[in-house]
């Protein structure tokens, strides 16, 4: 078997986490030591939010939404429950979309929800 | 895919709004001005811009509280030294400085960080009917009837 000497490897591990941690702030972009604890908790955050993004997208299309059912006098609670009584399967997405780029589209769904 | 629309800063339109805090109760009054501030009246509201519009509160010093808050009320400061805190309650605040009260109700209400401190500056507080921003056509905006002091 051929011979592998360790500088290699761990140059290779090194090198690794610190391509990961370029355009860190500091030391946590130069030193391994302090790199390799930055990347690690970088890496748990990405995936954390990867997750926590569809929450908060919710979030926001529900936020637009509100304040468009709000300017055509219903609540976002009476828009969504008309809605799901008329049966238009709209998702909230789609409703936000309308709501900033199309607000007489929305008009009309609103006045569908108003029933 | 449709992809969320994210306003880019100069498309947001931003219009002024007077509202009249003669005879509203202070919280439900900053409710709202601080709804107003953030933009999240507005379809376009982005929680990381400033989407709101400016708002001018005239007659700060008629702002009412329900209750015996106007005596119980405490406004508080500390000057950093020891025993330096100085307590005031609402009605000699309102007395000597209106303004104030309006002003802290509404910052408490909006984000507490750099963004919050922008939004606050769109905010202005006056004493008394007048106000100087008369150059910016502010339209009179009607607070939700629960919001004044039966």
């Amino acid at each position: 078997m051929a011979r592998v000497k360790r500088g290699n490897v761990a140059r290779k591990r090194r090198n690794k986490i610190l391509r990961l941690a370029r355009g860190f702030r500091g030391s946590n972009g130069t030193l391994f030591r302090t790199a390799n604890q930055r990347v690690m908790k970088a890496l748990c955050n990405a995936y954390r939010d990867r997750r926590r993004r569809k929450r908060d997208f919710r979030r926001l299309w529900i936020a637009r939404v509100n304040a468009a059912a709000r300017i055509n006098g219903l609540s976002y609670s009476r828009l969504m429950g008309g809605l799901r009584k008329a049966d238009v399967r709209l998702n909230r997405k789609m409703l936000a979309q309308l709501a900033i780029l199309h607000p007489a589209a929305f008009e009309t769904v609103a006045g569908a929800a108003r029933g | 895919m449709n992809r969320t629309v994210v306003p880019s800063i100069d498309s947001l339109e931003r219009v002024w709004y007077v509202v009249d805090a003669e005879n509203q109760c202070l919280g439900r009054l900053a409710t709202e001005v601080a709804s107003i501030l953030r933009g999240k009246t507005k379809p376009s509201f982005t929680p990381h811009l400033d989407a709101g519009d400016f708002v001018i509160v005239i007659n700060a010093e008629k702002v009412r509280v329900s209750g015996n808050k106007s005596t119980e009320k405490v406004y508080r400061r500390h000057s950093g030294r020891p025993g330096g805190m100085k307590t005031e309650s609402f009605q000699a605040l309102q007395a000597r400085l209106p303004e104030r009260i309006i002003e802290h109700a509404i910052k408490g209400m909006l984000p507490h960080n750099a963004l919050g401190r922008q939004l606050y500056r769109k905010l202005k507080v006056y004493r008394g009917p007048s106000h100087p921003h008369a150059a910016q056509q502010p339209q009179v905006h009607q607070l939700n009837p629960s919001a004044s002091v039966r």
